[in-house]
């Protein structure tokens, strides 16, 4: 077995190496001479190219057989999800904490309402989109647009409804009162048949049983999703749907402790029992207010 | 010529003796001085030069070792003695400590890379964690997974060599010996491994020596020491001094030795380790094993994999960090590509192949001590072999007889199945009864039911085969022997030549004694005046003897052990009943007798070694007859199996047949050779090396055991791959140079089974030719197998790339990826093992080491870039297939990377400006992990198909044909739909469950890989030499 363990030395290694790279006697570059190199590459550039080909032919017969309005499938999303403003986030998901006595700590809060607020001003949506169908509780059905040109009509959405919590009359939203707003959205999704949408907040105890939350407004009125508003029939169709808010205010959440409460979208398709997801059709989140005096306590 | 021929046969058995103890002395120094040459070995050597026990009286001795010869020890001073001495067995070869075995399993191959690939994991999570106490534990599972692996395929490599050790250890518990003691003063049968120094020990014939004996007692004792020095000519042994070194001296018996015949009594002076040996034994182990090409070749590729791995990685860390991404991230895909490019369930695969090829060859009595020597024979290229026992029977049998002017042909095949001759003439009568009854050897007792041939006999290999022959050929030859009482024997003699008895005979009427005499058959011609022909006597006359000096030529020339035999009826009235015959003095005529016949003897080849050697022989392997035997043996049973073809010639048979000297033949026209030992002693290594080369039919004779070492190395200097059949414990050293030692299972000696790679369990060389052609599929099928592991390495790395290059969604995560690897391609791999030769391997020449390589540039180019590469377009056609269907078109994935994977991102549009939340992205994203994983799946179920022929259109194969296989391909649809379907999987092992058509996006691709490499095969097989056999035959 000797021919295989020669112990050769680094330089001769390093020479046999060289003589690999270019090999000066047979011109081979790399163990082929020049020509066999471009025959090589020529095969590999026809063959990647052709691979290419079949994939992008392949992808083409895909998207071809795609609506370009809704998606074939929703198998991920069997439930709208549910987002909050303010969103700020602690350890473990969406955490509200500040001082009433601090502007500090919750101008950041009432900025990313305000921000979130702005495309809902009158100004910013098209008038001409308000029609007949936005006035009463019903859903809000047309027909699929014939070719990509047409749009289909959406309903406006005016941070008015949003009464208190719109920021328009109370730019501070209550956070310097202990009597914060909150705004909640329900993600869009395509769904056949739009539910009926209601929204109601739960309190929970570190340990123990939910019990609902006292004291809480709702606007508009109820918490409910308008129906007009629904169904959502894509963004190519729809370019401008305004997702539907509902705010809350709470008026008297205790003081200097960390609360625990869902707001849960209670609809007949939606579902928030998903225990993984803790936005599937509700949002959970915790909340503290401090004041000075419990601070200095 | 002819008359030196004559002559050297004739003396032959006279030198025997001469010539193995000249042996003896070079074999055991040179095994000493390799000891000596091993530096902390000097004290056993010292030790050895000390024994002077043999010089010693019977008083001395006593007195030495406390003890009485008549008396033995008592139970309790042997029970002391037990204690401080220790038991009486060899320490097997220390081998590795078991937790040293088990650390290098967890650190050699791919190990490392895990390991390095683990503790980043481990870093990542812990770098998250401080940044941003929310990541997900991803990184944290999968550091723990990878440890996982490593330690699951340590202890997957641990139990299977455990596994093969147990084997061994189980043969060598087989039999415990028995020893016969004195102890006390009454005689015991005690477990050899009881006794201790001082003991008083008897032997008789069949016992092997249970310890180094210094004998005070000897009656007719022969011991065989070939275990010891590889010499199987029995040496006397009694209690005279007859040597001053202890290795040569008569009345030393050496542990491992078997007493032939005779008894004899001795005291135990060496123990354990302590004896010769044991010694011997011990230094035989410190000879390096040589690696096996297997592990050379695995080790070969384990690099190139690693470095390309590490290539990647880094490449790819540098380029996410100049892309932007932040050191952690750039950790954590560089983690992600090793994982993906390493092939972790490879390694093991390739030990269960392996391991599954030993249990074949050991059903074929091929025992593979070490799983990678299972390759090793089918890259052997030259196989020492050798003569007795392996090529032929190891016993002594009736090959011819000349009588009535003929030579007739005896059976020789092992189970006698052969013809038989003409038995009609009188003076076989004649002959048959005088081989019976001048013949001292008999049948041990109660083995009336064995096969004749298997019976065990009392006496000396020659008077054996012609007790067997007799007793097969007229029967009963105890009743013969009963009905002619022996009156008188002259037992054979060296200075005699001959062996005579004088018997009565079985005719009431006839009161003659019959004198018999059998011996050299010169020496028996002579003493001649007649010759029976059919049965009437005839005056011996000098036609006669030219006749007779014709079959004696003929016969010696095959290599056979010839005896005379003739007889007289001693005259009545000179020799009346009772007459009273003095051996010593001779009272009766030992001439003037008739000359009935001769019989010769071989010991005959193996009926299935013929075929074997031809089989070598068209396999492109060497076969080399190494043997102590004598030249004309040698070459004749070489001639018999076909070592040396009928119509090649020595370079002596040229220089014969054309008449002129031995120097002016041209070397390079004879094809055979046959060496003397004897000269092999005085040649060079590059003379040696010269005639391994010009030669292909090479016979040693002659030879000690280190000669073979000397053989082996100079073959293996020619770039050969050597094979070593032994049996001796001088063989050891040899064994283990070789690429594969194979012991004989039943001749061979614990020492050499030690040292051998296989076992040989029958001793039969065919056996080695089938281990062969085990060794040699397996290097196919681990080719099929490796690279259709190897490939899906491609497209479990891409999805990596393209996740750092376009920044979407990660198509195939590192946890689906080790799915792959050790869930559903694992069965499929193994199971590539189990496909035939696709063509006749036999007929091939033995791989080239360093040509014909396991994993070559084109099995890794076309595994890799062609059918690897299609591999990931059928994996992104899936993962786009889901995407889109489910919301998010192939151009929206392009860039989401950022806000995908953030947890604070609740509503992230998608291209039909759905919303999705955090969790349902995560959902989202395992889908497409599982359908990338599916795409893959479908193809390497198609890939694994395509492996079965290498060469072959899959058409002309029966497919279904591999039971294994199909359970294979059955195995990873069944695991696949598991680890998709199964409740709980996507938040553990982030599968989901699919659309049932999505598993059928990828039939395009499993189409056009079957049709390109059908097409693939098709020019390899239509046009040899063509470009794409050069670049795409693997």
């Amino acid at each position: 077995m000797a021919a295989l363990k020669e112990k050769r030395t680094c330089a001769q290694r390093c020479e046999d190496f060289g003589y690999f790279v270019w090999n000066p006697d047979t011109k081979q570059l790399l163990g082929r001479t020049l020509d066999k190199w471009v025959y090589i590459s020529l095969y590999y550039v026809a063959f990647y190219i052709v691979m290419s080909g079949l994939f992008v032919l392949a992808l083409y017969v895909l998207l071809s057989t795609l609506s370009p309005y809704t998606p074939t499938y929703r198998d991920r999303l069997q439930s709208p999800g549910v987002v909050m403003r303010p969103n700020t986030y602690g350890d473990e998901g969406l955490l509200i904490v500040y001082e009433v006595n601090k502007p500090d700590s919750y101008t950041p809060l009432i900025h990313t309402l305000q921000n979130y607020l702005t495309p809902y001003n009158r100004t910013e949506q098209h008038a001409h989109y308000e029609n007949e169908h936005c006035n009463g509780n019903k859903y809000f059905t047309q027909n699929e647009p014939k070719d990509p040109e047409q749009k289909l009509l959406s309903c406006p959405f005016y941070r008015s409804s949003l009464g208190k919590c719109s920021g328009m009359d109370n730019s501070t939203f209550g956070y310097p009162d202990g009597q914060p707003c909150i705004i909640i959205k329900m993600n869009r999704v395509s769904m056949d048949l739009p539910p009926l949408v209601n929204v109601y907040f739960l309190f929970f105890k570190q340990k123990g049983e939910p019990k609902n939350l006292h004291n809480i407004e709702y606007f508009p009125p109820n918490g409910t999703f308008d129906l007009h508003y629904f169904p959502y029939y894509g963004k190519i169709a729809q370019p401008s749907y305004m997702n539907p808010l509902v705010a809350v205010k709470f008026n008297s959440l205790e003081k200097n402790k960390l609360l625990k409460i869902e707001c849960r979208v209670v609809a007949d398709k939606i579902s928030a029992d998903n225990i993984h997801d803790p936005y599937e059709g509700k949002v959970e989140f915790e909340i503290e207010i401090k004041n000075g005096t419990a601070v200095n306590k | 010529m002819t008359t030196e021929k004559s002559e050297v046969f004739m003396v032959e058995p006279l030198n025997r003796g001469n010539v193995s103890k000249k042996k003896n002395r070079f074999s055991l120094s040179s095994i000493m001085t390799r000891v000596r040459r091993r530096g902390g070995k000097m004290e056993n050597m010292k030790r050895e030069v000390e024994i002077n026990d043999h010089r010693l009286s019977i008083e001395e001795l006593e007195k030495k070792y406390a003890t009485d010869i008549k008396v033995g020890l008592s139970p309790a001073d042997a029970a002391e003695r037990l204690d401080r001495y220790g038991l009486n067995k060899l320490t097997p070869p220390k081998g590795t400590p078991e937790i040293v075995k088990f650390t290098k399993l967890l650190l050699g191959g791919f190990q490392i890379l895990f390991w390095i690939g683990s503790i980043l994991c481990f870093i990542a999570y812990g770098l998250q964690v401080s940044s941003d106490p929310t990541s997900p534990r991803d990184n944290l599972y999968l550091g723990i997974v990878l440890v996982g692996v490593v330690v699951m395929t340590a202890l997957f490599a641990y139990y299977q060599e455990a596994k093969s050790t147990n084997i061994m250890a189980g043969f060598k518990n087989m039999v415990p010996q028995q020893a016969c003691v004195i102890r006390g003063g009454s005689k015991l049968q005690i477990n050899a491994t009881e006794l201790v120094i001082g003991d008083i020990v008897d032997i008789k014939g069949g016992d092997r020596v249970p310890a180094d004996l210094r004998l005070f007692a000897g009656r007719g004792c022969k011991v065989d020491n070939s275990s010891l020095t590889g010499e199987s000519e029995p040496q006397a042994r009694s209690s005279e001094l007859t040597h001053e070194n202890p290795l040569e001296t008569k009345n030393i018996a050496f542990y491992s030795t078997t007493c032939l015949e005779g008894t004899a009594s001795g005291i135990v002076i060496n123990t354990g380790d302590n004896t010769v040996i044991g010694r011997i034994a011990f230094l035989a182990s410190g000879v390096e094993n040589e690696k096996t090409p297997i592990a050379i070749e695995i080790e070969h590729f384990v690099h190139m994999i690693s470095a390309l791995a590490l290539f990647v990685g880094f490449l790819f860390l540098f380029i996410s960090l100049g892309m932007g991404y932040n050191i952690l991230n750039a950790i954590i895909f560089f983690i992600g590509i090793v994982v993906a490019y390493v092939p972790e369930g490879l390694l093991a695969t390739v030990t269960v192949c392996l391991s599954l090829t030993a249990k074949t060859m050991a059903k074929k009595n091929c025992l593979v001590k070490n799983l990678e020597a299972v390759e090793t024979l089918g890259s052997t290229s030259v196989i020492c072999s050798d003569k007795t026992g392996t090529l032929t029977q190891n016993r002594m049998t009736v090959a011819h007889m000349w009588f009535d002017k003929y030579v007739h042909t005896a059976d020789t095949s092992e189970e006698m199945t052969g013809e038989q001759f003409d038995m009609s003439s009188k003076t076989w009568t004649a002959l048959g009864q005088v081989a019976s009854l001048c013949n001292r050897a008999v049948f041990r007792g109660g083995q009336e039911d064995k096969p004749i041939s298997r019976r065990e006999v009392e006496g000396d290999a020659s008077e054996t085969a012609l007790l067997k022959f007799t007793e097969m050929v007229l029967g009963n030859v105890a009743g013969i022997r009963d009905q002619n009482p022996k009156v008188a024997e002259i037992p054979f003699n060296s200075t005699n030549k001959f062996q005579l008895s004088i018997h009565e005979t079985d005719d009431p009427a006839d009161k003659r004694y019959l004198l018999v005499m059998k011996g050299a058959p010169e020496r028996i011609l002579d003493r001649c005046s007649s010759i029976m022909i059919t049965g009437q006597e005839w005056p011996l006359d000098e036609e006669m003897k030219e006749d007779f000096q014709r079959a004696y030529m003929e016969l010696g020339s095959m290599g056979e052990r010839v005896l005379g035999f003739c007889h007289c009826y001693l005259p009545e009235d000179k020799f009346p009943v009772g007459f009273q015959f003095d051996t010593e003095e001779m009272n009766f005529p030992t001439t003037n007798l008739c000359f009935v016949g001769l019989i010769s003897l071989i010991d005959p080849p193996r009926s299935s070694v013929p075929e074997a050697i031809s089989k070598c022989h068209s396999a492109g392997i060497k076969v080399i007859m190494v043997t102590g035997d004598h030249p004309i043996t040698a070459k004749a049973i070489a001639i018999a199996v076909g070592i040396i073809s009928p119509e090649s010639e020595t370079v002596e048979d040229i220089a014969q047949r054309l008449n002129i000297p031995i120097e002016k033949v041209d070397k390079a026209d004879a094809k055979a050779a046959v060496i003397n030992g004897g000269d092999l002693k005085d040649m060079t290594t590059e003379q040696l090396m010269e005639i391994l080369r010009n030669h292909p039919e090479i016979v040693f004779a002659r030879t000690s055991p280190q000669q073979k070492l000397i053989i082996v190395e100079a073959c293996q200097n020619l770039g050969n791959f050597v094979a070593v059949t032994g049996d001796g414990v001088n063989d050891s050293p040899a064994l283990k140079k070789a690429n594969i030692g194979i012991a004989m299972g039943i001749a061979g000696s614990d020492a050499a089974k030690g040292a051998a790679d296989m076992i040989l369990l029958d001793d039969n060389f065919a056996s080695i030719v089938t281990g062969v052609e085990e060794g040699r599929l397996i290097f196919d099928n681990l080719k099929k197998s490796i690279s259709y592991t190897l490939t899906k390495n491609i497209p479990e790395m891409v999805p990596f790339m393209v996740y750092i290059i376009i920044s979407c969604p990660l198509p195939l995560g590192t946890i689906t990826i080790l799915f792959i690897e050790l869930g559903t391609d694992i069965i499929p791999s193994i199971s590539l093992a189990y496909e035939k030769a696709e063509s006749d391997i036999m007929n091939q020449k033995p791989r080239h080491p360093k040509r014909d390589r396991l994993v070559n540039i084109q099995l890794a180019a076309y595994t890799y870039f062609h059918i690897g590469i299609i591999e990931t377009f059928s994996g992104f056609l899936c993962y786009f297939t889901v995407m889109a269907e489910q919301g998010y078109l192939p151009g929206t994935l392009i860039n989401i990377r950022v806000p995908w994977e953030s947890r604070t991102v609740g509503d992230l549009q998608d291209t039909f400006g759905q919303e999705w939340t955090y969790y349902q992205r995560a959902q989202m994203e395992w889908t497409g992990y599982t359908s990338f994983f599916v795409g893959i799946v479908g193809c390497q179920i198609i890939n694994s198909i395509i492996r079965k022929t290498r060469r072959f259109s899959l058409f002309r194969q029966n497919v279904l044909k591999n039971r294994v296989f199909l359970m294979g391909i059955a195995s990873q649809i069944i695991v696949a739909a598991f680890l998709s379907y199964c409740p709980g999987m996507g938040d553990g092992l982030h599968f989901m469950p699919l659309r049932v058509q999505y598993w059928f996006v990828s039939a395009p691709y499993v189409i056009l890989i079957f049709a390109y490499d059908e097409l693939r095969k098709l020019i390899i097989r239509n046009f040899p030499g063509c470009w794409v056999d050069r670049e795409l035959f693997y």
